[in-house]
């Protein structure tokens, strides 16, 4: 056998499908694809509102509203919608992350009609059961029990609540008191307010066709009664100046989750993807330099990556990795080397190459699954990104040249004001901690030790 | 009701590999799929952890594609690489751009031909398999649970009850040696099944395959491990502590019927009716009527794989979180009382026709995706490698469903009659640490 690598062969042309797009007299945006992979659909109706807008009135309600919205409407009791759902061969969730609540859902092609019927009565008639808030109120209260014993999750919490100060971007999830205090009145006041069909957008991708599914989704939601949401306006995040030590100490951890972090720029931001492109060269990939240091290279951790956020209003850039104990300050070492390295010298020509390579070609594994298409169209919608985002984004990847990356890196990866989380056991990782700046030490529930 | 087709070639080589090809353009995409018949219920005896540990030195370098090569190329082909181990197979997997389809080929080639490792590489992913154990069991709440769990408690033989993960003090023992060996007994083509999905002629890519695969010199059949289970004859019991996390959890797991049965046909009826979403029978009961229960889980092979992916025996597993001031035998209880209604009024036939359409959905998704959107088709190439090495008929995949929708309301309460019985199952309970045993 040939010791030569074999050459990529001649390309085939990345089509993306056509989208049939409409607007309703209600407000109500649509965009249907055609996928016809499998014999099913998957949607994802969206709304333009999620925890950040009610963080005044109650952190995590946009998220409780979302839990309790698919358990019972004017007409479906909780069992019915369940039975129904699964009638139709379908799956449902309902969420809310900071900018956004959704219902996504997906089923058979063939019943398409009865589904979306059934989002819709969601949409406009959830009745909120009181029996139902409260089980689930209570089974809310013991998620976040748990998600404050979970080492990436409170690395996550402790770097919002640093980069963001009194942006509400700053909670990500509430306490077990915020949890106590919710009541069924404030979700569905949430409800009113945001689940109209003016503060929508509707994404369907899958087996059908479009200019009938088109029909079908209006006779669901053609009726909707439209509304009015009144945007909020928020503080700006705190300028911080010099690296800090966030330590979250949690007894009896094997090991360190590490978190360094600092704001960065949105996805509608001109240098987007300079940053994304740089970011894949530091961190973001198996084959990036991060990865190859301190795992391939040192073996002090299995996952680490980095990452670039896109929120609405504010983005921001983040590195992590659960490392052993005994080397949490080596690894920090690395991850700050890595930031200096790429902040100072460009990257080679063969390395940007192949960076670019991976990015424009990832983009187009999107293709193989409706989930996939459904996730590019409502990153480009939701964003209020062009309309040829997608036709685009290849061609301005590999575009994309030496000089963008040493930029963007100068720019985005703020080394020398970045903030660092650690969770881990402050017996074996406080003084390693110590040693990249003034410490900070709090309990798992956020209080100040 | 729709239906799905997948079309399906197969062949074997000479030298025992067998190749699948399932040929889709809609997308200039491919993917592609290496599995060799091993997985960490077949490992030796005393190397713990060695299938999975070995998983990763397979990414460690062969003989024309050193360290960090193959992960290099595949990535500055525009694709996405991972390898994963199971009960009874060790997979390694591409999704790239259909042009980059001949390299991956040789890239996989070179790696069953000849690894090629060193003892810095063996420290080097030793050191990384621990800090995975950690970050996904000793430094989580629940940490595997109940995957690592039930099996010491649910088998009485090695190959089923040990820890998968694999002990630190059986990792460090593990040489260069071991590693050889391992691969010189089980990577070979004959033990191997190659998978190419996607936008690519079969004919091409039979040609392609024979280019680079087809003079692998074949081995002797490796040994295959003993994986067989004594009856059981007394329910059996378990506690491990959990030391993160603040509520009790409890898994029961019941010995399956044997794979490919009409009773395992029922049995995968039966497992969505309990465990379908919150349709199901064990989540309606636990967690929204008797509310004893803050979230329920559960399938046959869960949370390791599903009804299709092992070869040999396996459990239905149902797993509950549970509220503190809640006792295991509350909740064994009202589960037990959920599995009597089905034991002596059986499932309505509107619940069964529900299901049946369910489970042909949920199969749909599964071909077409499976691993999240990152990888398209992953479920397809995992359920043809599934059927080819287990029970060499690719194009099940076409036909395996029908059995589940043969399946009757009589069959479904006959197999929770005759297996979902307390002398058939284990209990494993996970109790926080500080907190007694149920108050």
């Amino acid at each position: 056998m040939s010791a030569a690598i074999p050459a990529l062969s001649a390309e085939r042309a990345v089509v993306w499908p056509q989208r049939t797009r409409a607007k309703f007299a209600n407000g109500l945006e649509v965009v249907l694809v055609e996928s016809h992979t499998i014999p099913k659909f998957t949607a994802e109706l969206l709304f333009r509102s999620g925890d950040a807008a009610a963080l005044r009135e109650a952190p995590g309600l946009a998220e409780m509203a979302a839990t309790v919205v698919r358990t019972g409407t004017a007409s479906r009791p909780s069992r019915r919608i369940e039975e129904d759902l699964r009638r139709m061969g379908a799956g449902l969730s309902a969420s809310a992350g900071a900018d956004s609540s959704v219902i996504s859902f997906a089923g058979l092609s063939e019943f398409a009609p009865d589904l979306l019927g059934l989002v819709a009565d969601l949409a406009q008639n959830a009745s909120f059961p009181a029996d139902e808030f409260e089980r689930e109120r209570r089974q809310k209260l013991e998620e976040v029990k748990i998600e404050r014993t979970t080492p990436g999750f409170l690395a996550g919490e402790q770097l919002r609540r640093v980069l963001f100060g009194s942006h509400p971007y700053s909670v990500v999830a509430p306490t077990e008191e915020e949890v106590q205090a919710y009541r069924r009145e404030q979700l569905v006041d949430f409800y009113r307010q945001h689940y109209h069909p003016g503060n929508a957008l509707l994404i369907a991708v899958g087996d059908f066709s479009a200019a009938r599914m088109l029909e079908q989704v209006e006779k669901a939601f053609g009726s909707w009664r439209a509304g009015k949401s009144t945007p909020s306006q928020n503080p700006a995040p705190p300028a911080l100046n010099g690296r800090r030590v966030y330590l979250v100490h949690m007894p009896g951890t094997v090991q360190a989750q590490v978190l360094v972090g600092n704001l960065a720029i949105t996805r509608k931001h001109p240098d987007w993807l300079r940053l994304a492109l740089a970011n894949n060269i530091y961190g973001g990939a198996f084959n990036s330099r991060l990865v190859v240091n301190i795992r391939e290279q040192k073996g002090y951790t299995y996952s680490p990556r980095s990452t670039v956020h896109s929120l609405r209003e504010h983005g921001f850039f983040s590195v992590h990795a659960a490392v052993c104990n005994e080397v949490t300050a080596a690894s920090l070492t690395e991850i700050f080397y890595e930031l200096d390295r790429i902040r100072a010298l460009p990257v080679g020509d063969e390395e940007l190459a192949d960076a670019r390579n991976y990015m424009s070609g990832v983009f187009s594994l999107g293709l193989g699954t409706q989930d996939g298409l459904a996730g590019q169209l409502a990153t480009v919608y939701l964003n209020e990104l062009p309309e040829d985002y997608l036709e685009k984004y290849r061609d301005r990847v590999r575009a994309l040249t030496v000089g963008d990356v040493l930029a963007a890196a100068r720019k985005y990866f703020d080394s020398a004001n970045a903030q660092i989380v650690v969770v881990g056991d402050r017996a074996h990782v406080g003084e390693q901690a110590a040693l990249f700046g003034a410490v900070e030490v709090y309990d798992p529930q956020g209080n100040r030790l | 009701m729709s239906a799905l087709h997948v079309p399906v070639e197969s062949m074997t080589f000479a030298n025992g590999l067998r190749v699948v090809v399932s040929p889709d353009a809609a997308a200039p995409l491919a993917t592609v799929g290496v599995y060799y018949n091993i997985g960490f219920r077949l490992e030796p005896r005393g190397r713990s952890g060695f299938a999975h540990l070995f998983e990763h030195m397979m990414f460690q370098g062969s003989a024309n594609a050193g360290k960090m090569v193959h992960i290099r190329l595949i990535n500055a082909s525009g694709g996405v690489l991972n390898g994963s181990t199971h009960y009874d197979v060790t997979n390694y997997f591409e999704a790239v751009p259909s042009n980059a389809l001949e390299r991956v080929l040789w890239l996989e080639s070179d790696r069953m031909r000849a690894l090629k490792v060193d003892d810095e590489n063996l420290r080097n992913q030793r050191d990384v398999v621990k800090e995975e154990v950690r970050v996904n069991v000793l430094n989580q709440p629940y940490g595997g649970f109940p995957w690592l769990d039930l099996p010491p408690v649910a088998y009485r033989n090695w190959p089923n009850a040990h820890n998968f993960y694999g002990d630190f003090a059986d990792l460090d023992a593990a040489t260069l040696a071991d590693v050889q060996a391992f691969f010189k007994t089980y990577y070979a083509p004959n033990n191997a099944v190659l998978l190419i999905l996607g936008d690519v002629k079969p004919a091409d890519a039979f040609a392609l395959a024979r280019r680079y695969f087809e003079d692998i010199p074949s081995n002797s059949a490796p040994p295959r491990a003993d994986v067989r289970e004594a009856p059981q004859v007394e329910e059996r019991r378990g506690t491990v502590e959990e030391k993160f996390g603040t509520l009790p959890a409890l898994a029961i797991g019941y010995h399956a019927p044997e794979r490919r049965t009409v009773d395992w046909c029922a049995a995968a009826m039966l497992d969505q009716a309990l465990h379908g979403g919150r349709a199901g029978r064990v989540y309606r009961r636990l967690v929204l009527e008797k509310q004893i229960a803050v979230d329920t889980e559960g399938g046959i092979h869960y949370p390791m794989g599903d009804v299709f992916d092992y070869n040999g025996p396996t459990q239905l597993v149902t797993r509950a979180y549970y509220k503190p001031e809640c006792s295991a035998e509350q909740t064994i209880a009202e589960f037990d009382a959920a599995i009597r209604e089905v034991q002596e009024k059986g499932v309505g036939a509107d619940e069964l026709a529900q299901v049946k359409v369910k489970f042909r959905s949920d199969y749909f998704s599964q071909l077409e995706g499976g691993h999240g959107s990152s990888v398209p088709r992953y479920g397809l190439m995992h359920y043809l490698a599934c059927f080819t090495l287990f029970d060499n008929d690719p194009n099940l995949v076409n036909t395996i469903l029908d059995g589940f929708l043969a399946v009757t309301p009589e069959q479904v309460q006959g197999v929770a009659q005759k297996y979902l019985v307390p002398h058939n199952r284990a209990i494993v309970i996970r109790q926080p640490a500080g907190q007694g045993a149920g108050r």
